[in-house]
């Protein structure tokens, strides 16, 4: 079993939720976000020491869910304090962004990191098309053909035109290429039926997030598998990757009402104005193709913030308790789903520093140890 | 719908035999070269006699037209192709060729330098490995190779034996060669400015290593790949193939900058 170290970066000092979206910044502080991503940094440097296999970060817009506009930039940061721990970019929001420009920033990370790039090329949840102003409708679209774009701009080994439907560029050249050969790991999201079948064509790692229910993650891992199948391509169980929210504390009643907490933040505060902008745009829009997906996602949504600790438990939805008790957890969710990597996420809402730092030392001391042959 | 009345049929006595073919449109002169199939009618010709005179010749032997004696591979009727040129437009003009004719054109640049101003390859034969790509034989698999777009396919020009019949002439001109040596090593002769286009989806002229060798070997080239295209760029993209070409032809290395109308 392998292990990302992930980290959205949350603004944590709001007393009330934004009323609308865009958040309003005007409280936002420009020496305090400095402390926050020093600190920030400094724990995604630790998961190295921590013994993470990857350490990862994403792309958000126009919200205090996450202080990153463009996780590039973090990774950059990341090459020259790590040594041998991957760079997951989970991801760029291609569909929004120049392909061309996403092709060669993140060709540069994979050669300033000497091969340690996970390139995750992501569609993005549907609130940050009304951020960049991009026809929701085209997402899927513009996705398969600058996945396309990129690759090519990767692989090709002499300058080259593109035309295409949303891309036209008249002669390409990559200067630096990717270190990995022939390209770097790509991932994509697969959380629902339509984009687990998408990221199977491409034969990427599949990236599974916010699962409300083990049943729900295992049809988009077969889904997945098959769509591998039909590519003549096996996928290794490192390339099902399954996100958590995670807190680790040393009792089981300290772990449970320090994520209650963090959660209360995240759900009341970071997630507020977001849920409005993301239902804004899934019933005003074609971003999901069938809209029994779309309904999905939302239901996906309210079960998570509406349910207590234990019955995010039950449903396999998060890891929290005593290292005894998360080592339990992780073993049940692995035998149902069959991955091979987790993706934790310990800094949920506004949970203090200090205990996503001692959740990270007890997975290294002792949850670790009891997982990592899985 | 095709604007084919605007093309006229003739025919040209050139010094190896007869040679039939369509005339559309006014302005500087495109010699079109098909491929295996024989000629067929894509709205990129109508839109491209729009502002040029295009020229669509049967080659010998295709689609029961005179076979020359004299024509025996792929350079033989490349130099029809430059009689063709000499005779019927005069001068010399832009050339596209489509897959087997790219190979066809490949040879007439390479022969005949002095009378290609510039060349358009699309998806081209003669220069991929041994052992990948080529025409498939079952004709499900083949209409499934040649279109990405099936509902944009154009209803058969031909019938099966009528088909059958051109493209054995055309392995017999090929000799079963899928990578022209000879060719390959004359490259550096060509001295006219060239596009060569690829479908992304070309699963019967694969873009690579055959675009590496063009890039490499001819002096002045550029390659471009049409998404969400296979073997049949004109039919598949049509538009794309439109503007990319006459962009090409009208504005010569300037293509490569986007224009204001492009940029509308």
């Amino acid at each position: 079993m392998k292990f990302c170290y992930f980290h959205l970066m949350p603004w944590t000092d709001l007393d009330e939720a934004p009323s609308q979206w865009p958040a309003s910044n005007a409280s936002f502080s420009p020496q305090r976000a400095k402390e926050l991503y020093d600190g920030y940094i400094d724990s995604m440097v630790f998961a190295e020491q921590c013994g993470f296999d990857w350490v990862g970060c994403n792309e958000h817009h126009f919200s205090p869910y996450g202080l990153m506009a463009n996780c590039n930039l973090i990774g950059s940061a990341l090459a020259y304090r790590t040594r041998d721990i991957k760079l997951a970019m989970l991801g760029n929001l291609v569909p929004l962004l120049n392909p061309v420009r996403v092709a060669e920033e993140y060709a540069m990370l994979d050669v300033m990191s000497g091969g340690r790039l996970v390139a995750g090329l992501i569609r993005g949840v549907p609130h940050e098309y009304i951020a960049y102003n991009v026809n929701a409708d085209e997402s899927r679209a513009r996705l398969r053909e600058a996945v396309s774009l990129i690759i090519k701009c990767w692989t090709e080994p002499e300058p080259f035109g593109w035309e295409g439907e949303y891309y036209q560029y008249p002669s390409i050249s990559l200067w630096p290429r990717p270190w990995q050969r022939p390209h770097p790991p790509i991932l994509m999201s697969a959380s629902n039926e339509e984009s687990a079948e998408f990221c199977g064509e491409f034969k990427a790692i599949m990236g599974l997030t916010l699962i409300a229910d083990l049943a729900i993650a295992r049809r988009s891992i077969d889904i997945y598998k098959r769509a591998t199948a039909i590519q003549g391509f096996t996928p290794p169980p490192e390339y099902i990757l399954c996100g958590y929210n995670t807190c680790i504390m040393d009792d089981d009643a300290e772990a449970r009402h320090t994520l209650e907490e963090g959660q209360r933040y995240f759900h009341r505060v970071l997630m507020h104005s977001i849920r409005d902008a993301q239902r804004l745009v899934i019933t005003r829009s074609r971003y999901f193709g069938q809209d029994q997906v779309g309904e999905t996602f939302v239901k996906r949504l309210v079960a998570l913030k509406e349910r207590t600790i234990d019955e995010q438990i039950e449903a396999g939805s998060v890891f929290c308790g005593s290292p005894d008790k998360v080592i339990q957890q992780m073993k049940r969710v692995h035998g149902e789903l069959g991955n091979g990597m987790f993706n934790l996420n310990f800094k949920i809402g506004n949970i203090p520093d200090a205990a996503v730092t001692r959740g990270m030392e007890l997975f290294r001391d002792k949850v670790l140890p009891a997982v990592r042959d899985l | 719908m095709f604007e084919q009345d605007m093309f006229t049929t003739e025919t040209a006595t050139l010094s190896t035999g007869p040679v039939t073919y369509r005339k559309g449109g006014d302005g500087p002169a495109i010699l079109h070269i098909h491929g295996t199939a024989g000629p067929n009618h894509s709205t990129v010709l109508d839109d491209l006699a729009k502002r040029h005179t295009v020229y669509h010749p049967v080659a010998p032997g295709w689609d029961g037209t005179p076979r020359h004696d004299a024509v025996r591979s792929v350079s033989d009727l490349a130099d029809v192709y430059a009689d063709f040129i000499r005779t019927v437009i005069g001068g010399p003009c832009d050339v596209i060729g489509v897959s087997f004719g790219g190979w066809v054109a490949l040879w007439l640049a390479v022969r005949h330098p002095n009378l290609v101003q510039q060349l358009v390859l699309e998806a081209p034969a003669g220069l991929r490995d041994p052992g990948t790509g080529g025409l498939p034989v079952d004709p499900d698999e083949l209409h499934r190779q040649t279109y990405a777009r099936p509902d944009r396919a154009p209803p058969p020009a031909r019938s099966k034996d009528a088909y059958w019949i051109n493209r054995r002439l055309r392995d017999e001109l090929g000799a079963g060669i899928s990578l022209d040596q000879p060719l390959l090593e004359a490259l550096p002769k060509i001295t006219a400015r060239t596009l060569v286009l690829f479908g992304d989806r070309d699963q019967i002229s694969p873009a690579m290593p055959a675009a590496h060798r063009m890039r490499l070997g001819i002096p002045h080239v550029h390659m471009t790949y049409i998404y969400n295209a296979a073997h049949a760029l004109e039919f598949d993209q049509p538009e794309k193939l439109t503007a990319l070409i006459s962009a090409f032809f009208e504005r010569g290395e300037g293509f490569l900058v986007r224009s204001a109308a492009a940029a509308g």
